[in-house]
């Protein structure tokens, strides 16, 4: 077990490198510099700035720079933020895209997971129907859609939470069940498939033979197979949400790192872009890591090491 | 549980197919009807959710700088104007130079030096405020060391373009300290406009003691600004800033015009969508959206119905650049039948639909008594005679045009609405082109284009503002269009005194650059604001400046009660002359 931890932690290495070079090239490719605006900035005032940043240097140095500073955990400068460091805003949205990430999760797998279950034991009935119809409505509905119904209706009419921003608990209810939303409506299907995959299986006909109550069978026999689809689904599922949701957090002015992927990207903001794929990029890798460790423990048929 | 379930299944089992039809359908009609607006004349709350002393506002995103040397963007504008305070304000309604920092001032005869007097004042910490403070902050300015984006603003000042390329001593500014309290600038030219443009935010003074402090601390003297070390001398002082959420300001009782000031505390958020912000206004979290929050297009013609609903013109003009290089556009024939065949009004009206004035001329209405030419909006007749004359009658023969604007939902409908009438009146098919906002920029700097989306916002009440962009050595002239004949009747109008004869030189030049169409200037920008009717003391004014130290909450305010009918929200007379 500890063997195949240190070996997958080690591939880990030459992933992410791979990522670092194909981020920064890519970046670099694109036109444009983070110091055009619409106002002509003099020659060479434009030069001081970049020579702030190390942008004067040529691209090969810049690079052996960054590797260097990153190696010692700096991420370099912002330049849409020119008083933060890298460092400093991820500091700052993390945490934020982090409690989001948890309400959205808990959300998602406490109705997925039921949902899931009660249109498996009640299959084909009106129970199953209106559990997948809830279900594909929650895959379809973007939250672009969903989050601005929500203000509507909870907000603005109901007035029980405030419709945007940031800072206590009842401003992470929203975009939490927003977020929360979409992935809920693939767990549930995820979770039905997993249920009905092992319905008919002989340990299931088996343990109804010795009389077995239905509840023991569906949480003790059931479960622990049926929710491996869903496991392999929460790693991807999961990086996604620690980094937050570019439009969920838009729309709620939650101060998150999700908006960074695409303003950062607008901005040429280069250090930032690079700082927010790498984070997401770790996650990731780490998360799939967690999903093949879990597969040992839940199914016996795997064999970890 | 089990039973339970047991239990609801047979009832659902049942319930045919039908009535689960109908159960969904019922609820989703009671949800929608509970979602229909309640008939009331303003939009959302208007019971105040704070105390009397306090106001809530959007500032649309987090600034770049709050330092004024170096802040080039109006958010961080916003802010500076209400913390610091420069030789002389603007009047919140008609934005004539009041005196501030400066109680008076001496100007040459030949305009170009002014002599401006302080009065004795304090820093937020408590040091005093001196001329050398202003010197400090304006060499700050063109010094290339800083690398302030908008260090042009400090070319007007003698040698200050000689000590940004590095070809002057810092020291050499035309900007001096006479003594302690008397403050000595000298200009390029004698700029008529100077004492308007003084109140820019670029043009603040710094406590220079701080930077001392600091350097002495050895903290990074680039964190000036934030709460913990920042020192002000304006109406108001930060004294918190949560990241990219919100800031906190409290009245700052060492500022001179403290007893005028009648707002405790401003709370700013910083939101983006404007849709959002206007949620957040309905909710009552938002007294005003801020001037720099535009509201949603789409939801403009429902606003308009409502009392706390404003909206004023704007010193921006939208237009596009045209490059006067490429063929078929470099035949002034040609540019000018495509300016003439835009129906501006019918634009405005359906396009745009914020209240914007289409308008053929470069300079707005209105600017420091500059009156506008007033060019005709619209001539499809004369256009198709313009486009035959320059030999591609009914567009025969018109090679490929395409125009380019930076991708956004608002610069997309109005690229596709004059796409249509070029189509339209004559005959000609041109390729839409959109790009995102860097690669736009990027295209515009190497004049890799042939139309090109652009908008201007003045920066200072005066038609120069607009009409340099056509100067042959301004690095924001994208038309490859120069005229000696131009450029010569600037430096004229420039080098005169006489405030009237410069207008008619400025006004002959404008008619002159037109005729030839480098750009084709669509219409002059509308700001509309949603602001709560209990909110006094709020100007509509065309440079969108609105300081907070003449706002208050009128506590007395019933709902039903008139407001006033434009932005001017003020029920008591506010005593601006001091």
């Amino acid at each position: 077990m500890i063997r195949l931890l240190l070996r997958r932690l080690l591939e880990l290495v030459p992933t992410v490198l791979v990522i670092v070079v194909a981020s920064f090239a890519l970046v670099r490719l694109a036109p444009g510099s983070p110091f055009s605006s619409e106002k002509e900035i003099p020659a060479e005032i434009r030069q001081k700035l970049e020579a702030k940043y190390g942008f004067d240097k040529p691209l090969p140095e810049q690079f052996i720079r960054y590797i260097g500073n990153l190696l010692k955990g700096d991420l370099g400068l912002s330049t849409k933020y020119p008083q933060r460091t890298v460092n400093e805003i991820i500091a700052n949205g993390f945490p934020v895209s982090l409690t989001l990430a948890a309400v959205a999760l808990l959300w998602s797998l406490l109705v997925g997971i039921t949902a899931g279950i009660i249109g498996a034991i009640r299959q084909n009935t009106v129970w199953d129907y209106t559990a997948m119809t809830a279900a594909l409505v929650g895959i379809s509905v973007p939250s672009f859609v969903l989050g601005p119904l929500l203000v509507l209706v909870v907000s603005l009419r109901l007035h029980m939470l405030p419709p945007a921003g940031w800072g206590d608990w009842h401003h992470v209810i929203l975009p939490g069940l927003t977020l929360g939303t979409i992935y809920a409506g693939s767990i549930a299907r995820l979770m039905r498939g997993g249920m009905l995959d092992v319905v008919r299986s002989d340990f299931i006909r088996t343990a109804r033979a010795k009389g077995v109550t239905e509840w023991v069978i569906v949480w003790r026999h059931m479960f622990p197979t049926a929710i491996l689809p869903v496991v392999s689904y929460l790693g991807p599922a999961i990086a996604s949400m620690l980094t937050g949701s570019v439009v969920v957090e838009k729309i709620f002015n939650v101060p998150g790192i999700g908006p960074y992927f695409v303003d950062a990207a607008f901005n040429r903001d280069y250090f930032l872009v690079m700082g927010i794929v790498l984070l997401y990029a770790f996650f990731l890798l780490l998360l799939n890591l967690v999903v093949d460790v879990l597969y040992g423990f839940l199914d016996p048929r795997v064999d970890v090491s | 549980m089990k039973v339970f379930l047991q239990r609801f299944n047979v009832i659902m089992h049942k319930t045919t197919f039908q009535s689960y039809v109908v159960f969904v359908l019922t609820f989703t009609t009671v949800l929608a009807t509970g979602c229909q607006q309640q008939s009331s004349p303003y939009f959302g709350t208007v019971k105040p959710r704070h105390g009397p002393q306090e106001i809530w506002i959007n500032n649309s995103s987090e600034p770049e700088w709050l330092d004024p040397g170096r802040c080039s963007d109006s958010t961080g504008g916003e802010i500076i104007w209400n913390t610091f305070e420069g030789l002389v304000q603007a009047h919140p309604a008609t934005l004539k130079p009041l005196p501030a920092i400066a109680t008076h001032w001496d100007i040459s005869d030949d305009g170009r030096v002014y002599r401006f007097y302080l009065r004795p004042s304090f820093w937020s910490d408590g040091h005093p405020l001196t001329a050398d403070d202003f010197v400090f902050a304006l060499r700050r300015l063109v010094d290339p060391q800083t690398g302030s984006k908008y260090a042009s603003n400090g070319f007007i000042f003698e040698k200050g373009l000689a000590i940004s390329r590095g070809e002057a001593a810092v020291n050499s500014l035309g900007v001096r300290a006479l003594d302690s309290h008397t403050l000595e600038i000298e200009l390029v030219d004698p700029l008529p406009y100077f004492l308007n443009f003084l109140s820019f935010y670029s043009f603040m003074p710094i406590p220079q003691h701080l930077f001392q402090n600091l350097q002495e601390r050895g903290i990074d003297q680039d964190l000036w600004t934030r709460p913990e070390h920042v020192v002000c001398n304006g109406a108001f002082q930060m004294t918190d800033w949560q990241f990219r959420q919100h800031m906190t300001f409290e009245k700052n009782i060492k500022y001179w015009d403290a007893d005028s000031v009648k707002l405790d505390r401003v709370r700013v958020a910083m939101v983006e969508s404007s849709t959002t912000a206007m949620n957040m206004y309905v909710a009552g979290e938002f007294d005003w959206p801020g001037g720099s929050t535009s509201l949603p297009a789409e939801f403009m013609d429902h606003l308009e119905s409502y009392k706390d609903f404003h909206s004023h013109p704007y010193l921006g003009v939208y237009f596009y650049w045209i490059n006067t290089t490429k063929p078929p556009l470099d035949d002034p024939l040609v540019r000018r039948a495509l300016s003439l065949a835009i129906d501006r009004d019918s634009l405005v009206k359906h396009v745009t639909r914020g209240g914007q004035i289409g308008s053929s001329d470069l300079v707005p209405d209105g600017l420091a008594g500059y009156e506008g030419l007033h060019l005709p909006v619209y001539d499809p007749a004369e256009a198709r005679r313009l486009l035959a004359e320059a030999g591609y009658p009914a567009g025969q023969g018109l090679p490929e045009v395409t125009l380019s604007f930076n991708t956004s939902e608002g610069h997309k409908q109005v690229a596709e609405a004059i796409q249509a009438m070029w189509q339209q009146e004559l005959g000609i098919a041109v390729e839409l082109e959109n790009q995102e906002w860097k690669v736009f920029l990027a295209n515009a700097e190497q004049m890799n284009f042939q139309i090109s989306r652009m908008g201007w916002i003045g920066d200072y009440a005066d038609p120069y503002t607009f009409l340099e962009l056509l100067t042959s050595d301004c690095g924001n002239n994208h038309s490859n269009w120069s005229s000696k004949t131009y450029d010569a009747l600037l430096e004229q109008a420039n080098q005169h005194n006489d405030p009237e004869e410069r207008l008619t030189i400025l006004r002959k030049a404008e008619a002159f650059a037109l005729a030839e169409q480098p750009l084709i200037p669509l219409y002059v920008y509308t700001r509309t604001q949603l602001i709560k009717p209990y909110v006094r003391g709020i100007w509509g004014n065309h440079q969108d400046r609105h300081p907070w130290k003449y706002m208050w909450i009128d506590e007395s305010f019933e709902p039903g009660e008139e407001n006033s009918e434009s932005v001017n929200t003020s029920r008591k007379a506010i005593q601006v002359h001091k």
